[in-house]
């Protein structure tokens, strides 16, 4: 709070600068300073929504490499086509047409697919334009509606990530923000999730396999482990002639890099499944594929330029770490605390409390904050009530007060104002 | 933040959509080239040596490799591809690239984040979303909250058509607990309801509602109750009735928010979604904590270990649900070992200060914000 001017006007005592910076009482110039920091609260808000712009760019960015990855591929196919028929020596006039005439119908083929592509890539583009327009829409008069769509879109990021596919479509759509969330991005997440949740690992090493070359550069263990599963699966169907081939095939490319993890999963070619042996034994539980899936998850959010945390979870974790105190955990906390309720409790409980500079005082009454507007006022049992509440409560009583902590009652002008820094 | 900055790049980008038609140019290029040596293939008439088959053949084979398609689609792409590589590290520049860099990996329960989410959920009366997250979820349903905001919800969708009778229902059934904390919802339902009769314009339908209706409240509420009934003399002339606030056009809106109030703190529920507060809470502290977490990078054990934040996260007004004293001199918070103590002269003190200043109450001692002097006798402890 700031700090009331010195009730006898004499500050030859030193106040420290902090205090000094603090005394300005003058209303115009507080509330020129209040909008100030409002605008770079927002501006700070912005620049939290990185994934926001990046993962519908990560998206655009995929669908032309694959297109481009297209037509390079199948226009150089077809000129070697055309090359190996050129060379050719003893090539009759049929066979020439019919050759050439099946490259023309190759060539249209890739046309349509290309028109196809770009149409895709065009839905793609406008996406993030949308997303750059809502930021910008952002001011103080939407203030309220744009911070609700927010906390939709956080929300939606959640379910998505939880796999809750169903709920996450539907608020998407009863919102009406469904250029504002990727569930497009995770359909191809839940392709791969349900395999994996099946047992089968087809679907993730085929997107593996469709993002080598970044997931080579981050330096990924998924694949190695989706066929470390693999492995273990063939062994478990005591298949163990076909076990040791696919670990010659599959295994041994990464031997070079994982030596140990490889040399301790070809071990349970000697164990078996229903080894006792914890090391091995743990290898065969169900919950392997638990982890392949959250490592999935992990690779996918990264390859898409998101948060690896569920959004909810960072923005609940900073704001309980910020409203948490001492009192929050005591019977007589505000309803209106989100903190009052077990729930918020709960997850707080690991995160540190928060710190404050400056006296930061509430009305028990009015349950406004007190400041050189709205001063403190003591009754003379030292309970402390705001200027603003303790005058309501005598207009309505004759100047009488009491003090709805204690049951005391005094006069108005019994009370005196205390000043606190 | 310049976000028109990032537009542009971003429209350096989709440019693309132009390369994407030149590679579709290529493309026909090359089908045409072919096309045109199959034409020459057929019209020529038969028989076509050998000899002149493989020149055309050749020759189309000379002008594709040397026409350089595959060159000219190596070419659209580095273009596309500088473009593509420089957006995503202006987006890295101009917003936060990683915020979960203050996040502690901890284990946070999602049951009850769904349980709280379902909450949200129906608090806004959106019983359809809740229920689909709790299946889907496979959460325990939570049904005292889910009964009692359906209640809610019925009252309100039915204000919103200017129906009185579910909240009128509500009231009556609740007038007791409603009584003890003070609140006046039933009088002012009735007021908006003569209100309403009042404006229609019949002053025998205005005075039976006033006599059966608002005279209840006459010992109770004097003033309002005058006021209310004088109105009936303005009926069709409203416009020059001296209590134009009694139709304030938000009249309806505020009855709304002050019963959805009442009606939470009555079921234990708290006004506002407490899911919104906490999230709203996060957005304007997270700022705050990312810097910090930059600078504690190098330490980040300690990071993860600390019990107190270092700094405080400066959060507005709605956010400040306690009264937190701090000592102007220690900087300590006030606890109940050290609570804030009011000198004489109006200043405030935690107790162990004055304790410091007093030299352990043997003496008096000059305020640090005042000439005035005061001993520890002399202090009082506050509660806030
Ligand atoms: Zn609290
Ligand atoms: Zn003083």
């Amino acid at each position: 709070m700031e700090i009331d001017p010195l009730p006898n006007g004499s500050g030859s005592a030193a106040a420290t600068p902090a205090e000094t910076a603090a005394t300005t009482t003058a209303p115009s110039p507080a509330s020129n300073t209040t909008t100030a920091s409002k605008l770079s609260q927002l501006t700070e808000s912005l620049k939290l929504e990185h994934q926001f712009l990046r993962v519908p760019f990560e998206h655009y960015r995929k669908t032309i490499r694959a297109n481009q990855r297209t037509v390079e591929k199948e226009v150089s196919a077809v000129i070697s086509s055309v090359t190996d028929v050129a060379d050719s020596n003893e090539l009759s006039k049929a066979d020439a047409v019919l050759n050439l005439t099946s490259l023309v119908c190759r060539l249209q083929g890739l046309k349509r697919k290309l028109e196809e592509g770009s149409r895709t890539e065009n839905l793609q583009a406008q996406r993030c334009r949308a997303r750059l327009d809502h930021l910008e829409s952002m001011d103080a008069e939407n203030l309220s509606e744009w911070n609700n769509v927010r906390l939709k879109r956080i929300l939606v990021d959640y379910m998505l990530r939880m796999s809750y596919y169903d709920t996450a479509v539907k608020l998407a759509e009863s919102s009406n923000i469904q250029d504002l969330v990727d569930i497009d991005v995770f359909q191809e997440a839940k392709k791969v999730i349900d395999a994996l949740r099946n047992q089968e690992v087809g679907p993730a090493l085929a997107w593996c396999i469709d993002n080598k070359s970044r997931l080579k550069k981050s330096k990924s263990k998924f694949e190695f482990h989706l066929r470390l599963q693999e492995f273990i699966e063939l062994v478990r169907a005591e298949n163990h002639m076909r076990a040791i081939l696919y670990a010659r095939k599959h295994l041994a490319p990464w031997g070079a890099t994982y030596m140990k993890e490889l040399q301790r999963v070809t071990a349970t070619l000697a164990f078996r499944s229903n080894t006792e042996c914890a090391k091995y034994k743990v290898l065969f539980e169900p919950k392997q594929w638990d982890f392949l899936v959250d490592q999935f998850k992990q690779e996918f959010c990264r390859l898409h330029g998101m948060t690896l945390e569920p959004l909810l979870n960072i923005y609940l974790q900073a704001g309980l770490s910020a409203l948490k105190t001492p009192y929050c955990y005591q019977d007589d906390c505000t309803k209106e605390d989100p903190l009052s309720q077990e729930s918020f409790q709960k997850l707080a409980l690991p995160l540190p409390y928060s710190k404050q500079h400056h006296s930061k005082l509430v009305c028990y009454i009015t349950k406004e904050l007190m400041d050189t507007e709205n001063p403190p006022q003591v009754l003379p049992n030292g309970y402390v009530y705001s200027t603003k509440a303790l005058k309501e409560m005598a207009e309505k009583n004759n100047g009488k007060i009491t003090c709805p902590r204690t049951g005391l009652v005094c006069n108005y002008s019994d009370l005196v104002k205390a000043y606190i820094s | 933040m310049e976000l028109n900055t990032i537009k542009d790049a971003f429209d350096r980008v989709a440019k693309r959509q132009k390369l994407s038609c030149k590679s579709q140019e290529v493309v026909e290029q090359v089908g045409h080239e072919i096309e045109q040596a199959l034409a020459k293939i057929e019209t020529t008439n038969d028989p076509l040596s050998p000899g002149d088959l493989k020149s055309i053949l050749t020759e189309l084979k000379l002008k594709l490799n040397t026409s350089g398609p595959l060159h000219q689609l190596e070419g659209l792409q580095k273009e596309n591809n500088t473009n593509l590589s420089k957006y995503p590290k202006l987006l890295d520049k101009a917003f936060n690239p990683d915020i979960s860099k203050a996040y502690r990996n901890v284990d946070f329960d999602f049951h009850i984040v769904n349980q709280i989410i379902a909450s949200h959920f129906y608090r806004q009366g959106l019983f359809d979303l809740g229920d689909c997250l709790i299946n889907e979820a496979g959460e325990p349903e939570d049904i005292v909250i889910r009964s009692h905001f359906l209640e809610m919800y019925q009252i309100l969708e039915a204000l919103k058509v200017k129906n009185l009778e579910p909240a009128l229902k509500w009231i009556t059934a609740n007038r007791e607990k409603l009584m003890q904390t003070g609140s006046s919802l039933e009088l002012k339902l009735h007021r908006l309801q003569f209100m309403e009769i009042v404006q229609k314009g019949s002053k025998a339908d205005a005075l039976k509602y006033a006599r059966t209706y608002l005279a209840p409240f006459a010992s109770l509420h004097m003033n309002e109750f005058l006021k209310l009934v004088v109105c009936i003399v303005w009926v069709g002339k409203l416009d020059s009735c001296p209590h134009a606030e009694l139709m304030a056009p938000t009249r309806w809106e505020d009855f709304t928010e002050e019963l959805t109030q009442q009606f939470c703190s009555l079921v234990g529920q708290s006004c506002h979604s407490p899911l919104s507060v906490a999230i709203a809470a996060g957005i304007e502290a997270l700022p705050t904590l990312l810097k910090l977490a930059n600078v504690m990078a190098a330490k980040k054990q300690e990071w993860l270990a600390m019990k107190h934040l270092p700094v405080p996260l400066e959060l507005g007004k709605e956010f400040q649900f306690h009264s937190i004293f701090v000592c102007p001199v220690s900087r300590d918070q006030g606890s109940e070992e050290n609570p804030p103590m009011l000198m004489p002269c109006l200043h405030v003190l935690c107790k162990q200060s004055i304790m410091k200043l007093s030299k352990s109450s043997s003496r008096s001692f000059k305020c640090p914000y005042c000439p005035s002097e005061a001993s520890a006798g002399q202090c009082r402890q506050l509660h806030f």
